[in-house]
């Protein structure tokens, strides 16, 4: 007579079972939901961050592609105005006429020496084509107070820092020493229209931003500039793209120009993009924790029912059921402190990703391309990885009191 | 027996005679550091000077520059320097009073002072800076000295001399100077920073003499931080303890130019 195998609903008892004890039950899915909402944010915050970074150094310094004249990286300290780019607007239209390329603006960079109401100081000035840098470096949204320069003419925007350690305000005048393309000594006196905080301080304390004529005029380069940066329509479009440039700009200017993508100007990039993969290794040891707490919770839970489940061992219940319902356990309440955790995180990650973490005091101290406002960059992969995380960590710490369980004998077990 | 003691006085003359010439050669060979600075003051500074040089500005990977300029100096703090050659840098001019400068460049059309590290960035790009350019210490009033021993540089006997500031603020804290011993100009200097750092290279050349002087006509300098250039002075005229208009030195003067 063969035996008919029972089926017992694992699932349901399990789900009945979470409701047997109400408050052991929350304090697991409490565990969870903390856990996995800690992922859950951490992982936008740090995308944020990362993000903010890239994106600051790509706006101010970098561009996606960066076009210079060979050799400019080398002296790159000196910032030396006798390493040009010629033909500047035959270069640009080349440039934009690529389907990869959303602008290109070109920049002037130049180390000068400001003077003010009787002090001077050395100072950066970038000489940009207002209009189209809007998107980019867009000094418009840096503006303090006052109206932006106006092509074409002798004004100057300046470092709100900078401006006070100079002594001078909107309306006055400055005056600008600099090097010129023939490496000898040019000037200008410039009026003061508008004062600029950018919240990135190497920006605030040394910079002059000037339209780009003007630029030209102090350093003699007509039709030329230090640099032209190129914005992709992806970042991750970067690297083609420069050698497509590089190979497009080859003939026009014969194999003189350095063109480089983002990710291959200096290290700070590279170290960037390193940094991820070490960030990952953090977020494991983070999740690691919160599997751990999870395994703490669960091992407590399985371990006061003991004696219950050597009851069930001794009225005849599988051991492989006992393994699957205790596990089951785990994965409903993995699955609800995941999902709880993964719309709370989710939640507190997309609110402050409108409204922004303002770090602006802490960076005003660091010489980093970061700007005082950090956006978490949520994403739908984070909370869908939170979930699994915590579901996973869940169903696999109920497997060791559950074997534990399974393998006392049910007599040892009513005793306990 | 008189003879012996007249041929003897007669030994003994010509024996102080020669070491009476020994000890002479040994006092001269024997001037202390302090004696060489200020024979090298005495040729070096003088109370007015007038001077046209051609800079030529050498380029490692770019073509030479040639500027051409007129300056007046005064005493150790007083320098005037216009550029008249080429075009585009005419009429760019400096003044040093003591420890300030004023340029002043056509296009600005006002003078702008310039201090402290600013003095050391190079002169119009070349590997001489403002300060070079402008300043003529006195090496004495500046400098300690220790005399490291003699050595021969182009033919000529120099006495190599290692100088020390006295004070914090002297561009260069620490100068080894090659001095030829019988004229009494450096011929080869190397400046140092305070941590050891050789600064600049020095060699001074086609001495020649006016009046009661000697002068280097040509000075090559190179700067070891800007590696990518090197600066040669050429002297075209030089008119020494001269009569010169006082309001040269002024800054009406700089911003006016007549």
């Amino acid at each position: 007579m063969s035996r008919q195998r029972r089926r017992i609903p694992v699932l349901r008892l399990a789900w009945r079972n979470t409701r047997r004890n109400t408050r052991r039950t929350l304090l697991t899915v409490i565990a969870v939901t903390v856990a996995v909402t800690a992922i859950t944010f951490m992982f936008a915050y740090i995308t944020g961050i990362l993000g903010n970074i890239v994106n600051s150094y790509a706006r101010t310094e970098s561009g996606h592609v960066r076009i210079r004249k060979d050799g400019y990286s080398e002296r790159e300290r000196l910032m030396p105005v006798y390493l040009k780019v010629d033909r500047v607007s035959e270069l640009l239209s080349v440039i934009r006429e690529h389907p990869d390329v959303e602008e290109a603006v070109p920049r002037i960079r130049s180390s000068v020496l400001v003077d003010g109401a009787g002090t001077n100081r050395p100072g950066m000035l970038l000489g940009l084509d207002f209009e189209r840098e809007n998107a980019y470096l867009n000094p418009a949204s840096m503006a303090v107070n006052g109206t932006p320069p106006r092509a074409g003419f002798p004004e100057v925007m300046i470092g709100d820092e900078f401006a006070e350690k100079l002594g001078i305000g909107v309306g006055d005048t400055i005056t600008v020493l600099g090097q010129t393309a023939y490496r000898s000594l040019g000037g200008l006196r410039l009026v003061v229209t508008d004062l600029a905080s950018s919240g990135m301080s190497f920006l605030d304390n040394s910079m002059l931003v000037v339209p780009l004529d003007q630029a030209q005029v102090l350093a003699d380069l007509p039709d030329a500039a230090t640099e032209i940066l190129v914005f992709a329509h992806d970042a991750a479009l970067a690297e083609p793209l420069a050698v497509e440039l590089r190979a497009q700009l080859e003939s026009i200017v014969t194999g003189d120009l350095e063109v480089l993508s983002w990710l291959d100007q200096g290290p700070l990039m590279r170290t960037m993009q390193m940094m991820r993969p070490m960030l990952g290794v953090v977020m494991g040891l983070m999740l690691l924790m919160a599997g751990l707490i999870i395994i703490n919770t669960m091992l407590m839970t399985v371990m006061e029912r003991t004696q219950e489940l050597g009851m069930q061992a001794a009225l005849g219940m599988r051991r492989s059921d006992i393994l699957y319902l205790i596990v089951s356990e785990g994965l409903v309440i993995g699955l609800i402190g995941g999902v709880v955790g993964a719309i709370l995180g989710s939640g507190v990650g997309i609110w402050l990703e409108h409204t922004g973490i303002d770090f602006t005091a802490a960076a005003r101290g660091i010489d980093l391309p970061f700007q005082g406002m950090v956006y978490p960059d949520w994403q739908p992969a984070f909370a869908v990885v939170g979930l699994a995380c915590g579901v996973l960590a869940a169903g696999v710490a109920a497997l060791y009191p559950a074997r534990r369980a399974i393998r006392m004998a049910p007599a040892e077990a009513l005793r306990q | 027996m008189n003879r012996t003691t007249i041929a003897g006085v007669g030994r003994g003359a010509v024996v102080a005679g020669v070491w009476l010439a020994v000890l002479t050669t040994a006092s001269q060979a024997q001037l202390t550091p302090r004696q060489i600075l200020e024979r090298v003051d005495a040729n070096m500074t003088m109370s007015t000077a007038r001077v046209t040089a051609q800079m030529t500005i050498t380029y490692r990977d770019d073509d030479d520059r040639i500027l051409i300029y007129e300056a007046w100096a005064q005493g150790t703090d007083q320098s005037f320097l216009e550029f008249t050659a080429p075009a585009r840098d005419a009429g760019s001019r400096f003044l040093r009073l003591e420890d300030a400068m004023w340029i002043y460049l056509p296009r600005v059309g006002k003078s702008v002072r310039i201090q402290g590290h600013m003095l050391r960035q190079g002169l119009m790009g070349s590997d001489f800076s403002y300060g070079d350019a402008s300043e003529n210490p006195s090496m004495v009033e500046d400098y300690d000295a220790v005399l490291e021993g003699e050595e021969m540089l182009e033919e000529r006997r120099t006495y190599v001399v290692d100088l020390t500031a006295k004070r914090n603020d002297l561009a260069y804290q620490r100068r080894k100077v090659w001095v030829d011993a019988e004229r009494w100009v450096p011929l080869k200097e190397e400046r140092f920073a305070r941590s050891g750092k050789l600064l600049k290279t020095a060699l001074l050349s086609e001495v020649r003499r006016i009046g009661d002087r000697w002068y280097p006509f040509r000075i090559e300098m190179d700067d070891a931080l800007q590696t990518d250039t090197r600066t040669v002075l050429q002297m075209l005229s030089v008119e020494l303890d001269i009569r010169v208009p006082r309001e040269v030195f002024t800054l009406p003067y700089l911003e006016g130019g007549e």
